[in-house]
């Protein structure tokens, strides 16, 4: 398998995607420097999981790779297969594949499925505004201020959520569920129904629906 | 069902459909081409088709725009007056418990069932994509609206009169727009069980409907007994989605209307009765909605139509759905509800301009649907105290009525104070693009700006077959429930996580909105007194308007941290009443007092800046039956405080 097939699969966006106008189509590194294009490679038609860090970062970003490695866990073996973690180095102009393999290898984040990456500070920075962005100067400038949240975007469903690294496991799980593939009304309704025994459990257990 | 009731519906259905394919023919013809396996599924499960029915093309392309919008010619529109959801019975009948084989999504019982049915009014209002044009020099948009409208039906109702409301959700599941398909429905500030609230994480996806029952009593069942404590009343209300991360979203594509519920000092008429205000009080003739919103529009396109851009903050104040509007009024007095529904546009500062450009009065009668114990007008001139355009000690704009986000105000204007054939514009602080440069058209009074201008009144002669006019304003309007004594306090700290800190958000208490885990518990029938903090910077525009469902609460006081040195604020007039969004600016705090009476469940307290609110800036409490609930609800409090630690600590969580 060569390497851009190694990425590209026959996955189709959502007619609405923005695709590369929004996302661009960057080229950058993973921690194997390998060179990927950031939509066509990373983002088309999956459904990803993207947070912003740098290597050499002691604030959240070692907090947040711990909270993503326990996500990788419990999402068992759907990463890599329908669900792709990126790290996105905020100081691409320190973090050389090299470094990002390193930062990954020293917490045992270097698995299938997870990219470090990194490339130009230009085409970074314009990605970090583009998923991050809130349009307001005081927040977007402020390059730490995403670094504890997820982006979650399934690109087949053109579904642009957010998760907090500091929220409950369970909740990050949920949120990740959210941007699911499609579902089929049979497969909704089946949710809906293993929820209503367990809403039904709550009830009875605690007087009130609780914690689902 | 009787065989025979059956078979008339058939040959009915059958006479209407003369000469047209049904949807039992094309069964039929599936069937006899033996493919029928292969298209029921489809035609029988998926209501994704119903997205298709409504004949609404969807956009060509998501329209993405920071240009101004098209210009328009001002005061063209008439004010477009909410039409009135429609009763009708529903079918399948409501059910206490979740009616899913009929397709209802997952909830809780309804609380309080044989208590508040057999319901007096049902009605049904699906989520569906249409087509709204916001001013005749427009092309139509596209919109997403209850019953296909923007703004949604109003719903008229009645206290002791309990109504189920059958939200359904057909919205196309491959819109090219912004919105997500998948809602759940708030009623604000409805006192109703927690399955009926609109919980943020309770949403469900296109194809499915959920009912809300909505008792229409006042707060205080239990306490009271019948219909609760009559002091307990609330007049208007508005429903809107409230799907968490994309609320805003869903809002500025249209899901949202007003809900009106009547009784006995607001009967929704103006003949004397018993216990009548005798306001205003015809609905669309003399007791209007006035729904603000701004919107940002692109260019003409190749289907010609105008399209919104999901915009926080736009460039044309939207009045009603219509950009601009007249009205014309009868000299003689109105009433205005007037709402703002955001998404994000921090407050509306409106003053009534008078024909000669004088800051006209207008009489405050209510604050968030309840009446306040006295009117309080609201001008430039004498009553400058009154203003509500007040932060900290200092009155931004004299004479205005500041409007936040989610916050309602009914006020009086009497019209009858004017010579036939003035004209009275309703004035906002900030402009909007009318046209390139704001020209003023001809007529306007020279210190006003077209951009400034909200809407117009124009008054005509009162007709002999128009309602007379009201008597004046009663002095008092009502009697204030006593302020409760709490049996608890809490504390919620809104702010971004200061300067330094890794990461900053929007968050509450540090805690962002996590739908399974709660903040706070709260034993049902205790009162409580909440501190509500805005620890955002002194001097930034980082306020916060903050909605508490479930009941109103009380003010007791505001106070502001100057440099580390609390100093208390007056509690302006507007601000003295039952409310329940207040917004807090930063640096300040309110002490409230609130109420948690008659159900349990799942609520919420949110920052009503939807962009806010989306960024997680919303946290769940929960209203528990009993102490041994409240221990296992805590419970669950303290296992999230040490997942939360851990993460911290950057320990694994087992």
């Amino acid at each position: 398998m060569d390497r851009r097939s190694m990425f590209t699969r026959l996955f189709t966006p959502h007619p609405a995607s923005p695709g590369a106008s929004k996302f661009t189509n960057a080229v950058l590194r993973t921690q194997d420097n390998k060179e990927v294009k950031f939509y066509d490679d990373l983002i088309r038609g999956k459904q990803v999981v993207i947070n912003m860090m740098y290597a050499k970062c002691h604030g959240a970003c070692p907090l947040v790779t711990t909270v993503m490695k326990r996500t990788y866990r419990d999402l068992k073996d759907r990463v890599g297969k329908d669900v792709f973690f990126y790290s996105i180095s905020v100081k691409p102009q320190d973090d050389t594949p090299a470094a990002l393999k390193h930062y990954a290898k020293t917490r045992n984040a270097d698995l299938p499925g997870w990219y470090f990456l990194t490339g130009d500070p230009y085409d970074i920075e314009t990605i970090r505004f583009r998923l991050f962005g809130m349009n307001h100067p005081g927040i977007d400038l402020d390059f730490a201020m995403h670094s504890g949240s997820f982006r979650i975007i399934n690109d087949t469903t053109n579904h642009w959520g957010h998760a907090q690294a500091f929220a409950s496991q369970k909740n990050i799980l949920k949120r990740i569920a959210w941007a699911d593939p499609t579902k089929s009304y049979a497969e909704w309704a089946a949710e809906s129904r293993a929820r209503q025994v367990l809403i039904y459990q709550d009830v009875k257990k605690y007087g009130y629906r609780r914690d689902v | 069902m009787p065989k025979k009731r059956a078979n008339s519906r058939k040959s009915k259905r059958e006479k209407q459909s003369k000469g047209t394919i049904s949807r039992r023919d094309v069964l039929k013809i599936g069937a006899a081409a033996g493919a029928v396996a292969v298209i029921a599924p489809t035609m029988l499960t998926s209501r994704k088709a119903l997205a298709f029915q409504w004949g609404v093309p969807e956009p060509l392309v998501r329209c993405v725009s920071t240009a101004a919008s098209p210009p328009h010619t001002p005061f063209v529109d008439e004010l477009l007056i909410p039409f009135p959801a429609i009763d009708h019975p529903l079918n399948p009948q409501p059910t206490k418990s979740a009616n899913q084989n009929a397709g209802e999504w997952d909830r809780d019982d309804h609380q309080r069932w044989e208590q508040f049915t057999p319901a007096h009014v049902t009605t049904e209002l699906e989520a569906r994509p249409g087509l709204h044009r916001f001013h005749s020099d427009f092309g139509e948009s596209y919109i997403w609206g209850f019953n296909g409208v923007y703004p949604g039906p109003m719903v008229l109702n009645r206290y002791s009169n309990p109504t189920i409301v059958r939200f359904r959700n057909s919205l196309p599941t491959n819109s090219v727009t912004f919105g997500r398909p998948e809602i759940t429905i708030h009623l604000h500030n409805g006192h109703h069980g927690s399955e009926s609230d609109g919980f943020a994480g309770d949403w469900f996806p296109s194809g499915f409907w959920k009912d809300n029952l909505y008792p229409n009593c006042y707060a205080g069942l239990d306490t009271f007994g019948g219909n609760g404590d009559v002091r307990e009343r609330m007049g208007t209300f508005w429903y809107h989605d409230h799907r968490a991360e994309f609320t805003a979203n869903n809002n500025v594509l249209g899901l949202n209307g007003m809900f009106l519920v009547y009784d006995e000092t607001d009967p929704g008429h103006e003949h004397p009765s018993a216990g009548s205000l005798r306001l205003p009080g015809y609905y669309g003739v003399t007791d209007i909605p006035i729904i603000l919103t701004d919107k940002r529009f692109c260019a003409l396109d190749a289907q010609g139509r105008n399209e919104m851009v999901n915009a926080n903050g736009g460039d044309k104040f939207i009045v009603n759905g219509k950009i601009q509007p007249r009205m014309t009024v009868r000299n003689r007095k109105y009433r205005f509800r007037i709402l703002s529904t955001g998404p994000t546009k921090a407050q509306w500062d409106l003053t009534l301009i008078g024909p000669t450009g004088n800051v006209e009065t207008i009489v405050v009668v209510a604050t968030d649907a309840n009446f306040l114990e006295h009117p309080v007008p609201v001008d430039d001139g004498v009553n400058k105290d009154n203003s509500n355009a007040i932060v900290g000690d200092t009155i931004v704009t004299p004479g205005a009525l500041r409007v936040n986000v989610a916050e309602r105000y009914d006020v009086i204007i009497d019209f009858g104070k004017y010579p036939v054939g003035s004209k009275l514009y309703l004035k906002e602080a900030t402009r909007q693009n009318v046209n390139p440069g704001n020209v003023n058209p001809p007529g306007l009074p020279p210190n006003l700006n077209i951009g400034n201008v909200v809407m117009r009144f124009d008054v005509v002669n009162k007709e002999t077959w128009f309602p007379a006019d009201t008597p004046d304003i009663p002095e008092t309007l009502c009697t204030f429930p006593p302020i409760c004594t709490p049996d608890t306090t809490f504390e919620w700290t809104f702010n971004r996580d200061p300067a330094g800190s890794n990461p900053r958000l929007f968050r509450i208490n540090h805690r962002v909105f996590d739908p399974e885990l709660p903040q706070h518990c709260v034993v049902k029938g205790t009162c409580e007194e909440w501190l509500i903090n805005n620890n955002d910077d002194v001097g930034t525009n980082w306020a916060h308007p903050v909605h508490i469902h479930f009941e109103e609460f009380r003010i007791l006081k505001r106070f502001k941290n100057d440099n580390g040195v609390s100093v208390e604020l007056p509690v302006t007039p507007l601000s003295r009443g039952r409310k329940d969004v207040t917004k807090v600016e930063p640096g300040e705090s309110a002490l409230i007092r609130m109420n948690f009476r008659d159900y349990v469940g799942k609520y919420l307290i949110h920052c009503h800046n939807m962009g806010h609110e989306d960024a997680f800036m919303m946290v769940a409490w929960h209203i528990v039956p009993d102490a041994a609930s409240k221990a296992a609800c805590d419970a669950l409090i303290v296992q999230g405080n040490k997942e939360f630690e851990a993460k911290l600590r950057n320990e694994e969580v087992s």
